[in-house]
C-alpha cells in the first residue's frame, strides 16, 4: 500500500499549531507509519523550488495553519491548493483569521510605523547589499482566512486545535472516510451545549472582567456578569476554558449558518443585560452597562474579525 | 432622483422596519403622498428586535451606505420588549463600527409609530442626507 502523502504549512501564524500536532501523543507514531512527511517547515528544511516541482495533487493532504498576510503567505496558499488533494484550514488563523486578524483594525502604515518607528532601518520591500537587490514579501493591505484567496476542503477550528479534532480529522484520512466539502471538524452546536455549568436566566446587571471576580465554577459565567463567547462559538473542544473556570474566548469561529459570529455574541449580550424592569426608567443604568464593556472589537471579534465585514473596512 | 442637494451622492440605504409600527408608518407616508427620498429600500421585519447586528454589517459589507433601525416607541412594542433588545443592540453594534472605522452614524435607530407618516418622510429625509455626506460606506472592501 502506498503511503499517504501529508505537508504542514504555516504562513502568518505563532507556531503554536505546529505544536499542536504533537498532542495527539503515540497517535503521531500511526501517522508516521501511515504517512510521509513530504512539507513541514516547522520541523524539516524544504525549498519552495522543490515543491513547485511536484505533479498537481501530488500531496494527499496539507494542514495549512496561519492567515494569509504577505505576499509569500498568498503565493504558498495558492501553490499548495495546486499541490494538494485535500487542503485544510488549520487552526483560527487559518480558519477565521484568528487573534492576529485584530491588526486589520490598523492600516499597513500604522502598522509599520508602530512596529519601526523608533528603529533603522525600516524594512523595506527591495533594497541592495553589496550589490544584490534582496526582496521581502510585500505586507498585504489586509489580513485574510485561508479560505478567502482559495477554495479549502476542511477546517479545524481552535487556537490551537484541540487533540480530539486532530485525531479525528486524522482518522477520517487514514481510513479514508472523508465527509463532505466545506465540513467544519468540531460540534454542529455551540460551546453552550457541552459546558456542565448551570444556566441561572439571570440578567446581567454588572459586568465583570475575568480577573476581577473569581467565578462561582458551577454556574453559566454569562450569568455572573462575565463575557463568555460559548453561545456564538462553535463548540468541539469540550468547553475546556468553562470547566477552568474561563470565559470562553471564541477560539472555534461562529456556529454552523452564522457568518458573523463578534455580531452574534453582540446581540446576545444585549438581549442579556438588565437591571429590573424593563423601561424608560433603567434606560440610563442600562447604557452605564454597556459603556462598561471596553474593546468592543476586541471581546466579540477576538478571533473572527477578518472573517467579517467589519475586518474589511477600506482605509485612506 | 432624490432631491438631497449636498455633493450629489446617491446612498443606498436599507431600513428595517417593524411590521406593526414603523412598515405602517412608511405605508402611512405613502398613501398621504409624502414626498421622500427614494434612496431607501424597506424591509419589513417582524420587530426591531429581529434585527441581528449581523444583518446591518452585512448589508453595509454588501454595498448598502447606512442602516435605518425603525421599530415601535419604548413601551409599545407589539412582543413587549424587543425595542429595548434593540435598543441596547445599537449602542454595542456603533461602538464596534466605531472601532473598526465606520462612522457609527451610519446605523441609525428611530422609534416611528403606525400614526406618524409625517415622522417616517423626516427621518429618510434626514438620514438619506447625512449617508449622502458621508458618502460610500467603507465596509467590504477588496483592495
Amino acid at each position: 500500500m502506498t503511503k499517504l502523502k501529508l505537508g504542514i504549512y504555516w504562513a502568518a501564524s505563532c507556531g503554536g499549531c505546529d505544536v499542536s500536532l504533537l498532542e495527539v501523543d503515540e497517535q503521531i507514531l500511526d501517522l508516521a507509519a501511515a504517512a510521509d512527511i513530504v512539507l513541514w517547515p516547522c520541523a524539516a528544511d524544504v525549498k519552495y523550488d522543490d515543491l513547485r516541482k511536484y505533479p498537481d495533487g501530488w500531496i494527499d493532504l496539507v494542514l495549512f495553519n496561519g492567515a494569509i498576510r504577505t505576499q509569500e503567505n498568498l503565493e504558498l496558499a495558492q501553490l499548495l491548493r495546486k499541490k494538494a488533494r485535500i487542503l485544510v484550514a488549520y487552526g483560527s488563523c487559518a480558519h477565521t483569521g484568528g487573534v492576529i486578524g485584530l491588526a486589520n483594525l490598523s492600516s499597513r502604515e500604522e502598522i509599520f510605523t508602530t512596529l519601526f518607528k523608533d528603529h533603522d532601518p525600516i524594512p523595506t520591500e527591495a533594497s541592495q547589499v553589496d550589490g544584490c537587490n534582496l526582496e521581502l514579501p510585500q505586507f498585504l493591505n489586509r489580513l485574510q482566512p485561508l479560505d478567502a484567496v482559495v477554495s479549502v476542503d476542511y477546517y479545524i477550528p481552535g487556537c490551537p486545535p484541540p487533540r480530539e479534532i486532530i485525531s479525528a480529522v486524522f482518522e477520517a484520512v487514514i481510513s479514508g472516510k472523508l465527509p463532505e466539502k466545506g465540513t467544519v471538524f468540531a460540534s454542529e452546536k455551540n460551546l453552550c451545549d457541552e459546558c456542565p455549568r448551570e444556566r441561572t436566566e439571570q440578567p446581567i446587571a454588572k459586568i465583570y472582567r475575568p480577573h476581577e471576580i473569581e467565578a462561582d465554577p458551577e454556574i453559566c459565567l454569562l450569568d455572573q456578569g462575565l463575557i463568555c463567547l460559548g453561545p456564538a462559538t462553535r463548540g468541539g473542544c469540550g468547553a475546556v476554558c468553562p470547566n477552568a473556570n474561563m470565559p470562553c474566548t471564541g477560539c472555534a469561529g461562529p456556529t454552523a449558518g452564522v457568518t458573523d459570529q463578534g455580531a452574534a455574541m453582540l446581540n446576545t449580550i444585549a438581549s442579556l443585560i438588565g437591571v429590573g424592569e424593563e423601561g424608560d426608567a433603567v434606560l440610563q443604568d442600562e447604557d452605564a452597562i454597556l459603556q462598561e464593556i471596553e474593546d468592543v472589537i476586541g471581546t466579540f471579534y477576538r478571533f473572527s474579525l477578518a472573517s467579517s465585514g467589519l475586518g474589511s473596512v477600506c482605509r485612506e | 432622483m432624490s432631491d438631497t442637494g449636498g455633493n450629489g451622492y446617491e446612498p443606498k440605504i436599507v431600513a428595517f422596519l417593524c411590521r406593526w409600527c414603523s412598515y405602517a408608518g412608511a405605508d402611512l407616508a405613502g398613501v398621504s403622498r409624502l414626498i421622500y427620498p427614494p434612496n431607501v429600500i424597506p424591509m419589513r421585519v417582524n420587530c426591531s428586535g429581529r434585527v441581528d447586528a449581523g444583518m446591518v454589517t452585512e448589508v453595509l459589507a454588501k454595498g448598502a451606505d447606512g442602516v435605518l433601525i425603525g421599530g415601535c416607541h419604548p413601551g409599545d412594542c407589539h412582543y413587549v420588549n424587543g425595542n429595548y433588545k434593540t435598543r441596547r443592540r445599537v449602542q454595542l453594534l456603533k461602538a464596534a463600527l466605531e472601532q473598526a472605522g465606520v462612522n457609527p452614524e451610519r446605523v441609525h435607530l428611530e422609534w416611528i409609530s403606525a400614526s406618524e407618516g409625517g415622522k417616517f418622510q423626516k427621518t429618510v429625509e434626514g438620514f438619506t442626507k447625512k449617508v449622502q455626506e458621508l458618502g460610500p460606506s467603507p465596509v467590504g472592501c477588496d483592495d
